[in-house]
C-alpha cells in the first residue's frame, strides 16, 4: 500500500493537493494551541509553560505509533519512508543555531508564520530575519559547502544503533515521554508565572 | 485538574500501545509488490523488452546508464558475455549482494540470457518485488549474435531503412567485436572490478520541521 506517492497510487499533484490540506490543518492547531505566542514558546525554556514540550511529544508518539502499526498492518512499507540523512557537523551546528534562534527570537519557523498570519509584528521582523538566513546561506554555500557536508554517516537510526527493535525503542520512548509530560506538570508548578 | 486528566488519559493509551507493539515481531516484509493481474497486464504489454539494436547503440555510444546482466551461469559467463555486463546467475539474483544492483533508479538494467527464458525469468522477478529499470534483452544472446554480430544483409528490393539497418549492424558488430561470437578479448571484462552503484537513495519528501 503506502507511502502512496512512492507506490504510485495518488500522483506527485494530489500529494502537493494534500499536504496543501494538511498544511492548513497544522498551521490551525498551531494557532489554536496558542503557539503564535512567542512568551508560549519561550516558556518552554523558563519552565512556566511546557505546552510545547507536551504538544511536539505528543505528536511524535502519535506519528510513531501510527507508523509502526500500519507496517505491522501491511499498510505502508517503512523501507520506503525518507529519513532524513545525518551529517554530523551540520546536525550539530544546525542545531544549536536553530536553539538559540528559538529562544532569541520567541519563535520556531512555522510558529513564526502562524504569528504573522494573525498579525503580530515581532514575527514579522522574526520571518525577515529567516529570510535574511536563507539568502546569506543560500550565497554563502561554496564557502560551508565542505562543513555543510562533513562526517556523513548515512541514516543511522537510534534503534539500529543501539541493537534494539522498532518496537522495544518504541516503547522507550514512550516511558520517556510520559515521564517527560510529568516532569514538565511539575516544573509548570514550580516555576510558575502570573501572566504571560 | 482537567490537564492532569488529558495527562493521565493519554498515558493510559500510549503507554498500552507500546506494550503491544514492543511485544509483536516487527512486519519486515516488503508490501509493496505487484499482484498478479498487475503482472499480467505488465507481461501482456511486453515493455520489457528491449531490442538489440538498441541495446547496441547504447553500448556504442558508451552510454553510462546502461547496465547489462547475465543471467547465465558464471563458466557460460567467463566464456562469453557482452562489453561491461556483471553477473548475476538467476539463481542468486534475489541474494541480498545484489540488492543494490537490480532495485536501483539510476540505470537500465538489462537482463541477457542465451535465450530469453531466464532474462525474462529475471525480470519477472524483480518487477513482481516492485522493482523499476529492469529490462531484457529481446531474444536473449542468440538473436543478439543473429543480428549484430552476423547480420544477414538485405535483398536489393527492401527499403531504405531496412538497409540502414543493417549497416549500423555491421558496424556496430565490428565495433563490439563481431563475427565470432566467442571472442578472446573479453577475458580482461570478467576481472574488471563491479561497478559501484550507490544505495538507492529514498525519495525525497520535504523534511519536516516545526
Amino acid at each position: 500500500m503506502g507511502p502512496f506517492v512512492i507506490t504510485e497510487i495518488i500522483s506527485e499533484n494530489t500529494n502537493f493537493l494534500l499536504a496543501f490540506v494538511i498544511g492548513i490543518g497544522f498551521g490551525f492547531v498551531l494557532e489554536s494551541s496558542g503557539f503564535s505566542s512567542s512568551r508560549k514558546l519561550a516558556g518552554m525554556f523558563y519552565g512556566y509553560d511546557t505546552t510545547v514540550l507536551k504538544v511536539f511529544f505528543t505528536a511524535a508518539i502519535t506519528a510513531m505509533l501510527g507508523l509502526l502499526f500500519f507496517s505491522l498492518f501491511g499498510w505502508i512499507d517503512l523501507s520506503l519512508i525518507y529519513i532524513n540523512p545525518t551529517f554530523l557537523w551540520s546536525t550539530i551546528i544546525g542545531g544549536v543555531i536553530m536553539g538559540a534562534g528559538f529562544i532569541i527570537g520567541g519563535f520556531c519557523p512555522g510558529t513564526a508564520f502562524c504569528a504573522l498570519s494573525i498579525g503580530k509584528i515581532d514575527a514579522l521582523a522574526f520571518v525577515g530575519g529567516l529570510f535574511i538566513g536563507i539568502f546569506a546561506f543560500t550565497e554563502g554555500y561554496p564557502l560551508i559547502e565542505e562543513l555543510y557536508k562533513a562526517e556523513y554517516l548515512g541514516i543511522p537510526t537510534i534503534n539500529e544503533s543501539l541493537g534494539l527493535s522498532r518496537g522495544v525503542f518504541a516503547l522507550i520512548l514512550i516511558v520517556v515521554a510520559v515521564a517527560m509530560f510529568w516532569i514538565g506538570e511539575w516544573a509548570e508548578k514550580k516555576f510558575p508565572r502570573e501572566e504571560y | 485538574m482537567n490537564k492532569l486528566k488529558a495527562r493521565v488519559i493519554l498515558s493510559m493509551i500510549i503507554v498500552p500501545l507500546g506494550l503491544i507493539i514492543a511485544a509483536i515481531p516487527e512486519n519486515k516484509t516488503k508490501q509493496y509488490k505487484l499482484d498478479s493481474q498487475q503482472m499480467l497486464n505488465e507481461m501482456v504489454e511486453g515493455n520489457q523488452f528491449i531490442v538489440p539494436d538498441e541495446v547496441a547503440h547504447m553500448l556504442v555510444q558508451k552510454d553510462p546508464s546502461l547496465q547489462l546482466i547475465d543471467v547465465r551461469s558464471a563458466d557460460e559467463f567467463d566464456k562469453f558475455h557482452l562489453p561491461g555486463a556483471i553477473n548475476i546467475p538467476l539463481n542468486s539474483i534475489l541474494a541480498e549482494e545484489w540488492e543494490d544492483y537490480v532495485n536501483q533508479d539510476v540505470k537500465m538494467n538489462v537482463f541477457y540470457s542465451n535465450g530469453v527464458t531466464k532474462g525474462n525469468e529475471a525480470w519477472m522477478l524483480t518487477r513482481k518485488l516492485g522493482y523499476e529499470n529492469n529490462y531484457v534483452l529481446q531474444g536473449g544472446l542468440n538473436y543478439w549474435a543473429e543480428t549484430i554480430m552476423n547480420p544477414e544483409a538485405p535483398k536489393n528490393t527492401v527499403a531504405d531503412d531496412e538497409l540502414a539497418k543493417y549497416n549500423f549492424r555491421m558496424a556496430a558488430g565490428n565495433a563490439l567485436g563481431g563475427g565470432k561470437l566467442q571472442a578472446s578479448n573479453t577475458s580482461t571484462n570478467t576481472k574488471k572490478k563491479k561497478p559501484i552503484i550507490k544505495k538507492r537513495p529514498k525519495k525525497k519528501r520535504a523534511a519536516g520541521g516545526c
